[in-house]
């Protein structure tokens, strides 16, 4: 097959293309066969390229592909003759342009990600792929460049920026309307004389405001990681971080089981603060959590709570308080239960919720 | 009697703090921004502060907060948001209280603190 200069004469290879081309094959490398393959590859792929000739004054573009007009806008006959830096516009980083022009001075292969500006005057996050081609006696001949539109990349970055910065403020608003909450609460119960049950009230608020706050810290919006919420909502029971021990993997579940599990949880601090592990100065608590088949064999979130060391029980309190009824009520919407098994040593209790699939 | 000053601009916190304070036999006068604080801190002998960070419109209690270092005055650092303090505010080195927490807590940890500042 006979290599031409861009002749009508080959139907592979759109016309239109050929238009303002200063491109010269028959002093270039690619030659023969190659040549036509390459020039066909060049139209068919999506991948903008273009060549420019660092021999020139300005180093125009000297060849370019059917991908790079659609992709700036412009016709082949705009773009032949021009330094690529037409695709540039005033909020291009001069940065990444610097970066750029020490690549071209020192004949390095260098990516970078930069905006560019079409010829209507949009503008997209091209990332530049550039190196220097040299012929078969080691010359430099041309610059490749390869452009590829990463604007959606770009826009999902800056989306997911956006959104942990949401979230933080979310984080920080929903604290401050647990505080207000708790103002409101402590302010009607002195005005009702209700002071004790104000107080027992804010406490459950305050337990379930812990639970929360790392499902919004972890700014995702899906299924939560149960340790920390597990901690955080048992932080203020163990200032010294010595009495209670934490053992449990990164498994997670969905956030309308906190309020349940939080609530569960203070409950069963307040109960050891009270009269288990946490009344004396020796008792330890074990909390573990994993993922387990629950006693009707269905997959679910199994918390284990351990008292060692406490005041040793003789016999299961007779009264165990509204609090654990009300948690034992929460955790069944869920299909959860709650076992409580006073042992001599010390409560210990397992709380099941099924995992929803 | 001891008088503390609560620098917060949200009014039930405002309220719940001056009343848990007045509780414990100190007085408590509230400013609900810097310019406020600083009229009380001119007229008023105060002992104390609690001082919310985050004051609303992007202003925060920094300049009440290195007033009150520079005159040895005890005080609290009361916010939600412990990561959003501000550098400025981080070298104070100042005791925080992390939002949400009870108001006798609050009281118990500032005249906790060592300095002139106990219960009346």
């Amino acid at each position: 097959m006979q290599r031409g200069d861009g002749g009508g004469e080959r139907a592979t290879f759109d016309q239109s293309q050929q238009a303002g081309r200063t491109f010269s094959p028959d002093s270039d490398n690619f030659a023969g066969a190659t040549g036509l393959l390459f020039e066909q590859a060049m139209a068919q792929t999506r991948m903008a390229v273009c060549l420019t000739d660092p021999h020139q004054q300005d180093q125009p573009i000297v060849f370019c592909n059917k991908a790079f007009e659609k992709l700036t806008g412009y016709r082949q006959d705009e773009i032949i003759g021009r330094n690529c830096r037409f695709l540039q516009g005033p909020k291009t980083s001069s940065e990444q342009i610097a970066k750029l022009r020490h690549a071209v001075d020192n004949e390095d292969v260098l990516v970078v990600e930069l905006l560019n500006y079409r010829k209507d005057g949009s503008t997209f996050w091209n990332a530049l792929h550039l190196g220097p081609i040299y012929d078969e006696d080691g010359e430099l001949r041309y610059f490749f460049g390869s452009q590829w539109d990463v604007s959606d990349i770009h826009l999902a970055r800056a989306e997911e920026k956006h959104a942990k910065v949401m979230a933080r403020e979310v984080s920080h608003r929903l604290k401050n309307v647990f505080a207000v909450i708790g103002g409101i609460v402590n302010i009607t119960g002195r005005a009702m004389n209700a002071r004790e049950l104000a107080s027992k009230i804010n406490e459950r608020i305050k337990a379930l405001g812990r639970a929360y706050e790392p499902t919004l810290d972890e700014a995702s919006f899906g299924t939560i990681e149960v340790g920390q919420a597990i901690r955080s909502v048992l932080a203020p029971y163990d200032p010294e971080g010595d009495r209670i021990v934490f053992d449990g993997d990164s498994a997670r579940t969905e956030p309308n089981a906190v309020s349940a599990l939080g609530l569960t949880l203070h409950e069963f601090a307040t109960n050891a603060s009270k009269y288990g592990a946490l009344s004396n100065d020796g008792g330890t608590i074990t909390v573990s959590w994993c993922h387990d088949e629950d006693r009707h064999g269905r997959q679910s979130l199994v918390i284990e709570w351990v008292e060692r060391g406490g005041p040793p029980i003789h016999r299961k309190p007779e009264q165990t308080g509204t609090g654990f009824d009300i948690a034992e009520r929460l955790l069944s919407y869920s299909r959860g239960t709650l076992d409580r098994a006073w042992e001599e040593n010390g409560l210990h209790a397992t709380i099941s919720l099924p995992l929803t699939s | 009697m001891k008088s503390i000053l609560i620098l917060e601009d949200e009014p039930f916190i405002a309220l719940d703090l001056q009343l848990a304070f007045e509780d414990d036999g100190a007085r408590a006068v509230v400013a609900v921004n810097c310019d406020e604080a600083f009229e009380l801190l001119r007229t008023t002998e105060i002992d104390g502060a609690v001082l919310d960070v985050n004051l609303g419109r992007s202003e925060t209690c920094e300049p009440v907060a290195v007033e009150l270092k520079k005159r040895g005055v005890p005080f609290l650092l009361h916010t939600g948001d412990l990561d959003r303090t501000g550098e400025a505010l981080r070298e104070l080195n100042a005791p925080i209280m992390a939002k949400p927490s009870g108001a006798e807590e609050v009281v118990a940890k500032l005249f906790g603190l060592h300095g002139s500042c106990e219960p009346a």
